[in-house]
């Protein structure tokens, strides 16, 4: 058995050779490409770790936002209803104001619409005397009475001071109807003697003096009439009311 | 039939005679080097599974060397790799018809086994420089020097005889089988040569990791013998 040396140097050769051209083209950029692998991998681990710190990060603000969002709310909840309560009182209020105007007007408008209605009832009860006045005119002796006036005509005459009736140079005398004309002769020189000198009387009929006689003429002004005593008694209730 | 020790000159190259077990290594270092050339082409962070069985290569051998060596496998990685690879295909080479492994002669595994040898001492003196190499053969103690020395020789002539008389035998056998035997009768120990010429091939590296692991951890200034 014998070893030949040239042939185990070359096979060294040989092996170092295979060795360089094996690190070269083999394990170095297997061995590169598993390490870039490693780091890309790490890189992604690290990216997403990162990402998902930031999604964290990202969600306790989110939390923060919704807590916020939670207390806006109640403030805003607090804020509508104290203007709720603001808004309800102020309408209360309103109301209670209105309810008194309306009170108050309803108050003056029912006082008026008494008024008016006591006024009416006055003019009905006025209106319904005259025409019971008139009846009863009707169913008295119509010379008989209106000589019973033109004797209390005169009188009231006659206790009027003597320069207003001696100052009359024209006098109406207003009768309900017509006079006939013996009457009115009779009832001018009466007139006359009570007025003590010439006065130019004239005769006129108005229905609304019911009864009795009016006098007119210069500062004079003689009302012997129902009328004149339904006037006098209409403004006594009114007074008294 | 020729003698499996016989390593007649095929051809002369200058001064150099070239045996079959040379031409054979050429044509392994071509096809190693073709293929690493041709699969490396086209490497992508998403792996092919060409790509990824290359890969799952290189993990196992950087694994081992983690696991044998307790460091970190680059420096290392393409004289381990590159021994194993080497082994295993100049064994498994017995599968093409005419093709002796060159791993089944002397002189290849004597490189191989001087290649360590040598491995040893640039890794040794690497760690930890001449002084710290040459100091590691005093440990435990200046009496061991002797044997520690005698050591260094015994177990690279230990990896020798190991892949030499595995690879060897293997091939003798089969070929006084095939002498005797008709055509189908050695495929029971050409498989059983397979299986040896590939853990002969994991033995070989290993061990050639862990004398350098022995060399580095014991010249290391912050020696730590439980990794070695």
């Amino acid at each position: 058995m014998s070893i030949d040396f040239g042939t185990l140097a070359l096979q060294a050769v040989n092996v170092l050779i295979l060795i360089w051209l094996l690190q070269r083209f083999f394990w170095r950029p297997v061995a590169a490409i598993i390490a870039q692998r490693r780091a890309a991998a790490q890189a992604m681990l690290d990216d997403a770790a990162k990402r998902q710190a930031e999604a964290e990060a990202q969600m306790a603000g989110i939390e923060q936002v919704r807590a916020g969002f939670a207390q806006e709310r109640a403030a805003i909840l607090a804020a509508a209803q104290a203007e709720a309560a603001s808004l309800r009182a102020a309408a209360e209020a309103e109301a209670a104001s209105a309810a008194k105007a309306l009170e108050a007007a309803t108050r003056v408008r029912l006082s008026a619409e008494e008024k008016t209605a006591m006024a009416a009832l006055r003019g009905e009860a006025a209106e319904l005397a005259v025409r019971i006045a008139g009846r009863l005119v009707a169913r008295l002796d119509a010379p008989a009475l209106r000589a019973a006036f033109l004797d209390s005509t005169l009188r009231e005459l006659a206790t009027l001071p003597a320069e207003l009736r001696q100052g009359v140079r024209v006098l109406t005398v207003t009768s309900p109807a017509p006079l006939p004309p013996e009457e009115q002769t009779a009832c001018a020189a009466r007139l006359r003697t009570a007025l003590g000198g010439e006065v130019a009387i004239s005769f006129a009929a108005d229905p609304a003096v019911l009864a009795g006689l009016e006098l007119a003429g210069g500062a004079l002004s003689l009302r012997n009439s129902w009328r004149a005593d339904l006037e006098r008694l209409r403004a006594e209730l009114d007074h008294a009311a | 039939m020729t003698s499996p020790l016989a390593n007649p000159v095929l051809f002369h190259l200058g001064p150099l005679g070239i045996t079959a077990p040379v031409v054979v290594t050429w044509a392994i270092m071509l096809a190693l080097s073709l293929g690493a050339v041709l699969l490396t082409r086209r490497l992508a962070l998403l792996p092919s599974r060409t790509q990824a069985l290359l890969e799952l290569l290189v993990e196992a051998v950087d694994a081992q060397i983690r696991d044998t060596m307790r460091t970190e496998p680059t420096p290392y990685r393409a004289f381990i790799g590159t021994l194993f690879v080497f082994i295993f295909t100049a064994n498994w080479s017995t599968l093409v018809p005419g093709i002796e492994p060159p791993t089944a002669h002397l002189e290849t595994d004597a490189a191989l086994a001087l290649l360590v040898f040598l491995a040893v001492i640039v890794f040794g003196i690497r760690a930890g420089g001449v002084r710290g190499y040459l100091a590691s053969f005093a440990t435990p103690s200046a009496f061991m020097i002797p044997l520690n020395f005698a050591e260094s020789l015994t177990r690279t002539f230990s990896l020798l005889v190991r892949l030499f008389g595995n690879v060897m035998s293997g091939v003798f056998v089969v070929g006084i089988v095939l002498s005797l035997a008709g055509l189908l009768v050695p495929i029971p120990l050409m498989a059983l040569d397979l299986l040896t010429g590939a853990v002969q091939a994991y033995i070989f590296a290993v061990l050639a990791m862990v004398f350098i692991a022995q060399a580095v951890g014991e010249t290391k200034p912050d020696n730590d013998r439980s990794d070695a």
